[in-house]
């Protein structure tokens, strides 16, 4: 299977089943899974509202779920068909000021936009205070998820907590 | 019954707690909605400014275009031992095709950038060398404006000869393009200076461009990283230009976690400095790196979504 790390600020979508790998901390990754012809595509992205500065890209959270459900569209998928999977948005850096959060607010904003669109999030894993490393499977839309910079034994105890809230 | 024991004071007191928390609420909610609509006007001008692009690229396209075909059929016209005549028209054609060709590569940079689809491809790049390639690619323009630049290598490790950092050599090429070519477009008969930093502690490339040009603007310092945002917008306007290099610039530094500083003195000049952290030549370049590089799947601790 082709295999692809996902930098930030990109997006994938193809018709190639691919084994896509991505690390977040405060950014957030979109997994826009079509199980009808099994295709499936992802973004990371680092901020969420583009503000007009610089270029329009997928830096952004709207810009790049839009981008990455016109993506999805142009391969053929129908609307009513995607799903999604929203993953990371983790408060790596403390802070007390809310605006800083940026991870809490990539996350409002991916859940936002998304219903918007009216895409259900199938499943999920974001916030807390760790980054993640995921794979994506395009083809399945089976996301395997780690924490990174976490002590080993308290791996799932802290996943259930994240699931439950 | 401990609720009739509160005095008129402590009621008072709490009432205006909370008023003041109701009024602070609602300047927070005031100050948002301005926010907002500064945004909305923000991207309504980016749109607007996006048609204007077209009409601005078609000429930036159009013109050099046609000044190649011109100048190639002076050529094919030339009586065949004319050799000096030849050469000044195969010139002025590089230098046509070159601007085509820098400016398509912006257009392209931003295109890619917008559409998500931007790797760093790294390698060991000898940075003084790019510097001079581009120089010597704007010579013409260099001369035209009788401007001359000195290069200045201030590194901890190699000379001249050996140093080498690790990035992608192609965007680093374009980054220091656009600077250059700004500096020359705003300059006559100056000098530019050039300096290559980077030292063992922090390992970061630092390269400053100074000119002794126009200078900016306090107001525009901050717009000249806007797409298509070109501060001569005039009619009568000498300078080329589509306004996309400095985004460029600004997203691939971005995407090396790098970063961008002006300082500038309208009537002065201007000094542009970029600093590009050390990057990665691993396929998992990310601030987790060197964390997220120790996590492997598949020993059955993954969990599944």
């Amino acid at each position: 299977m082709k295999k692809l790390f996902l930098y930030p600020a990109a997006i994938f979508a193809e018709v190639e089943p691919t084994q896509v790998v991505t690390i977040l901390g405060s950014c957030v990754a979109v997994c826009l899974w079509d199980p009808v012809l099994q295709i499936g595509g992802i973004n990371h992205f680092m901020l969420p509202l583009w503000n007009g500065q610089g270029l329009a890209s997928p830096r952004y959270g709207n810009i790049a779920i839009e981008k990455l459900l016109d993506k999805m569209l142009f391969l053929g998928s129908r609307r009513q068909d995607i799903k999604a999977k929203v993953f990371g948005g983790g408060e790596v850096i403390e802070t007390s000021i809310n605006q800083f959060r940026i991870g809490k607010r990539n996350i409002e904003l991916a859940k936002e936009l998304l219903q918007e669109l009216k895409i259900p999030i199938i499943s999920s894993s974001v916030g807390g205070k760790y980054g993640r490393k995921i794979l994506f499977y395009t083809q399945t839309g089976e996301v395997r998820q780690r924490y990174v910079g976490k002590p080993k034994n308290t791996q799932n105890k802290f996943s259930t907590e994240i699931k439950t809230r | 019954m401990s609720n009739l024991e509160i005095t008129d004071e402590v009621l008072l007191a709490e009432l205006k707690k909370r008023f003041e928390e109701k009024k602070k609420a609602i300047d927070d909610f005031q100050s948002l909605t301005a926010q907002l609509q500064e945004v909305n006007d923000k991207l309504t001008q980016s749109e607007s400014l996006k048609s204007h692009f077209i009409a601005n690229i078609n000429n930036e396209i159009v013109n050099p275009f046609a000044s190649v075909l011109g100048l190639s059929r002076s050529i094919m016209d030339s009586k065949s031992n004319d050799w000096e005549r030849v050469h000044r028209l195969a010139k002025l054609i590089f230098t046509e095709a070159f601007q085509l060709d820098f400016q398509l590569k912006n257009i392209f940079a931003a295109a890619e950038i917008e559409a998500g689809r931007v790797y760093p491809q790294l390698s060991n790049i000898d940075v003084k060398h790019i510097i001079l390639g581009i120089m010597s690619d704007f010579d013409s323009d260099l001369k035209a404006k009788k401007i001359t630049y000195d290069i200045e290598l201030d590194v901890e490790t190699g000379d001249d000869q050996t140093f080498y950092f690790t990035a992608d050599s192609e965007k680093l090429r374009l980054i220091l393009a656009n600077l250059i070519n700004n500096s020359i477009k705003f300059s006559k008969g100056a000098n530019i200076e050039i300096r290559i930093k980077h030292n063992n502690k922090d390992k970061n490339l630092i390269v400053s461009i100074k000119d002794y040009g126009i200078g900016i603007s306090e107001h525009n310092q901050k717009i000249i990283f806007d797409r298509f945002t070109r501060l001569d917008t005039g009619i009568n306007s000498i300078n080329r230009g589509h306004g996309l290099g400095l985004s460029v610039v600004k997203a691939f530094l971005e995407l090396f976690n790098g970063d961008i500083k002006i300082e500038s003195q309208k009537g002065k000049g201007s000094t542009f400095t970029i600093t590009i952290p050390e990057q990665q030549s691993d396929d998992e370049v990310t601030d987790f790196s060197s964390e997220g590089n120790e996590v492997f799947f598949g020993d059955g601790n993954d969990e599944l979504f």
